[in-house]
């Protein structure tokens, strides 16, 4: 039997190609959410300062 | 932790392909379009190993409404899904030369697809229930529910006349191919199964970072 590589080739980049964009959007919105976090946390570490009486 | 994993990960792939294309022999039959067995099985173990996971973890979250329950039944579901897609399309493209055509209504496939869709229906469902807590609740129970479907995809071929070939591997009794071949088998069945963990401890951890932006 033939050994039809463009087969092979198709099924094992198709698969590369999925797994890489599901592993970029995890790390991108992984990402994405944990500067999200950051920016808050230093946004109420701001207005905490903010809120103390000065001497 | 995680780009532990990832890095153990990685090596794991990259030997699966070097034992499935560089030690693995030409199959007799088939010739080398053989070689899609290294990535088409595996990623169907990952299938039921993630939706066992669905599974088990639906339960505990119905019983004791842990969020990091809900939480890895929705990461493992969305990866279970990912590797059902890529068993029904490498399997797709298998069977094109093998069996002369893309696909057929054949015992397997159809309870494969079946699969597919109810989890789809399973991450849809999800993701139209505005209520957080309800829309855990409802996909724990369909989450169970759908578990059923996966002996049904499993022994479809034994109980059901059909042109796919039976396990070669999940099967009782003594195997029939050759060690080479098994060991690249395993290797990729390692491989896969650390890229699951690796899948759905980020997406978990995505998850968590999402519901607390929400909070």
């Amino acid at each position: 039997m033939a050994d039809h590589w463009s087969f092979v080739l198709a099924a094992y980049g198709l698969a590369l190609i999925v797994l890489a964009a599901y592993w970029r959007f995890l790390v991108r919105r992984e990402r994405e959410l944990s500067e999200g976090h950051q920016v808050l946390r230093e946004g109420s570490g701001v207005s905490e300062q903010a809120r103390r009486p000065s001497p | 932790m995680s780009s532990l994993l990832g890095g153990v990960t990685l090596a794991g792939l990259v030997a699966g392909l070097v034992l499935g294309f560089g030690i693995a022999p030409r199959e007799a039959t088939q010739g080398n379009v053989q070689r899609i067995m290294y990535l088409h099985v595996p990623s169907v173990w990952v299938a039921y190993l993630a939706f066992a996971v669905v599974l088990v973890a639906s339960i505990v979250y119905l019983v004791r409404r842990a969020e990091s329950a809900d939480r890895l039944a929705h990461a493992s579901a969305e990866v279970g899904v990912l590797f059902t897609g890529l068993t029904i399309a490498t399997g797709s493209i298998w069977g094109k030369p093998t069996w002369g055509t893309w696909w057929t209504w054949d015992a397997r496939l159809t309870t494969v697809s079946i699969l597919f869709v109810m989890y789809l229906g399973y991450l849809l469902l999800r993701g139209m229930i505005e209520d957080r807590e309800r829309g855990a609740r409802f996909a724990a129970v369909l989450g169970i529910v759908a578990a059923f479907n996966i002996p049904l995809v499993h022994f479809s071929v034994y109980w059901w006349r059909t042109l796919h070939q039976p396990p070669s591997l999940m099967k009782p009794g003594p195997g029939t191919m050759p060690g080479v071949i098994v060991t690249a088998l395993l290797v990729n069945f390692a491989a896969f199964t650390l890229l699951y963990a690796y899948f759905v401890t980020r997406r978990a951890r995505v998850l968590r970072l999402e519901a607390e932006a929400e909070a």
